[in-house]
């Protein structure tokens, strides 16, 4: 097999990498440890949570990409089913644009 | 044999240099660094020397010895006119005073840069030692029942610094953490000296106060300092290339050809169409895209405008808050250097800053206490989680039991 050199290259190359991180941050001083600030000290610690402001954008996103992933297999099949499968697409509508109405009143659809 | 072709190599590779610009050197040290042998590294951490060029204040020694520490080995200093005293330890030191022109200084600094570098790659010069000590800020190993600094999941002080917490954000209200630091005063995109303490959220300025004002640089405001805040302004856009042809203009030829054919690529390259209408928008002084169009006219060779006085009002407290950080990176090395000093002095405020500002969305931040507290209010954050039975979410629950509005959609 091939594959064993490779494991063991990759292997070795990560232990090496990790071993090398680790001695990294061990000799860093607690200068070295804050952040970059031209000089200046942080108040807190850099680990926070924070804005992702396209989040909004993303579920509208998912929003109407899933109605298109099941709107073409449905399609091929709405002819043979009928009315049933009508159905069944208005609930999956129905579902889906509760997200859309939440994205509306969280004001995405108001361009700046 | 191998470690050897290493150091040879890196001997003939380019100075990477971090350099603290001081009193009126700005220029000069521009114009060092249009050599290609010498890099301008942009934060110490990439850097093998710490150039200190001009004078220094007293109280920006300290920021320096921290510059200095956050250099990885091996390391050196050179102290260009800087008189700093004993303050970076053993430092090389240069003095221009003794040459005739600030060419012929700019090569004799360019020429000790690279020794020191060539003797720092071949490991003939020691690098140089710790100036601070190396402690954290707050005793923390050992406390807590991991040993991890704190009690809950968010309390504590991990490797000697509080966690952040929440406040409301000037946007659209959520709350989410702030990130109180002081930035400066050798921040590369920052004018030389300016100390600012501000609190952001993700990269949106929520509140900023001037805490040392800039250095004052050569305050004449003629075509090559307009070039040069040019090029500044634009290595700030993205556009180092011609950043950096601007620079060699200030520095060599200003002929009308060369300066009309930049002119034309800046314009040509998009940098107008970037930048949104009435971004950092001051009276009397117009906004950022109408200071860079004065800023294009001066490179197709009108004189410099000259702009009517500042209103008393504008100061940097009340024109960052609201712009994410690029913008207001802008927005700060857009303004000549007389018109920001103005902006950016330093003012005796009253001490209610740590509480609140006069813009919305602030009357949640006394809530939590601001900043400073962080042992009382993660307690309670603890108990929340304890009692109310928020779900396993841990924080983010807790969050939302807080939010004493319920919903987002209310602040909009």
């Amino acid at each position: 097999m091939e594959i064993v050199p490779w494991i063991i290259i990759i292997g070795v190359l990560s232990v090496l990498w990790i071993r090398g991180v680790h001695s990294v941050q061990r000799s860093a001083t607690a200068p070295q440890q804050i952040p970059f600030l031209g000089g200046g000290t942080p108040d807190t610690h850099a680990w926070q949570r924070y804005h992702i402001r396209y989040y909004s954008m993303t579920l509208l996103f998912i929003a109407f990409e899933m109605e298109m992933m099941f709107m073409y297999p449905w399609a091929v099949v709405f002819v043979e089913e009928g009315g049933k499968a009508m159905m069944e697409m208005g609930m999956f509508l129905a579902i889906l644009s509760i997200g859309i109405v939440y994205a509306w009143r969280e004001g995405l659809f108001r361009w700046q | 044999m191998a470690v050897s072709a290493l150091s040879r190599w890196a001997r003939e590779a380019p100075v990477p240099v971090f350099v603290a610009i001081g009193d009126g050197m700005r220029e000069r040290v521009e114009r060092l660094f249009c050599d290609p042998g010498i890099e301008r590294a942009a934060t110490p951490r990439h850097a093998a020397i710490l150039l200190i060029a001009g004078r220094m204040r007293l109280e920006d020694r300290e920021d320096l010895r921290r510059l200095h520490d956050q250099m990885p080995h091996p390391r050196a200093t050179l102290l260009w006119d800087a008189k700093v005293g004993e303050a970076l330890g053993d430092a090389e030191i240069f003095s221009g005073g003794t040459l005739e022109s600030d060419k012929d200084a700019g090569e004799a600094v360019r020429d000790h840069l690279e020794r020191l570098w060539q003797d720092l790659a071949s490991g003939e010069r020691p690098s140089e030692p710790d100036l601070l000590h190396d402690e954290p800020p707050n005793p923390w190993e050992g406390i807590g029942p991991h040993g991890q600094g704190g009690k809950g999941m968010m309390g504590g002080t991990p490797y000697g610094r509080p966690m952040a917490m929440t406040s409301d954000d000037l946007r659209d209200g959520l709350a989410l953490d702030t990130y109180t630091a002081r930035f400066g005063p050798f921040l590369p995109m920052f004018p030389p000296g300016l100390l600012l303490e501000m609190t952001l959220q993700g990269d949106v300025i929520q509140a900023a106060k001037v805490l040392r004002p800039p250095l004052s640089q050569k305050a004449e405001e003629n075509a090559p300092a307009a070039l040069s805040r040019l090029a500044r302004l634009l290595d700030l856009l993205g556009l180092p290339a011609l950043g950096q042809r601007t620079r060699l203009a200030v520095a060599g030829d200003r002929s009308s050809s060369t300066l009309e054919k930049l002119g034309r690529a800046i314009r040509w390259s998009g940098a107008m169409l970037a930048i949104p209408p009435g971004l950092g928008a001051v009276e009397g002084q117009g906004d950022l895209s109408a200071r860079l169009n004065d800023l294009l006219a001066v490179a197709g060779g009108s004189s410099p405008a000259t702009r009517p006085e500042l209103p008393e009002s504008a100061h940097l407290s009340s024109l960052l808050p609201g712009l994410e950080w690029s913008e207001a990176m802008l927005v700060l090395n857009s303004f000549d250097d007389k018109t920001l000093s103005m902006l950016a002095m330093v003012m005796d405020e009253p001490d209610e800053e740590r509480d609140g500002h006069d813009h919305d969305g602030d009357h949640m931040r006394h809530d939590h206490g601001g900043h400073h507290d962080h042992g009382g209010s993660h307690h309670e954050h603890g108990r929340h989680q304890g009692e109310g039975g928020q779900g396993g979410h841990g924080d983010y629950g807790s969050h939302q039991g807080h939010d004493p509005h319920g919903s987002h959609g209310g602040h909009t």
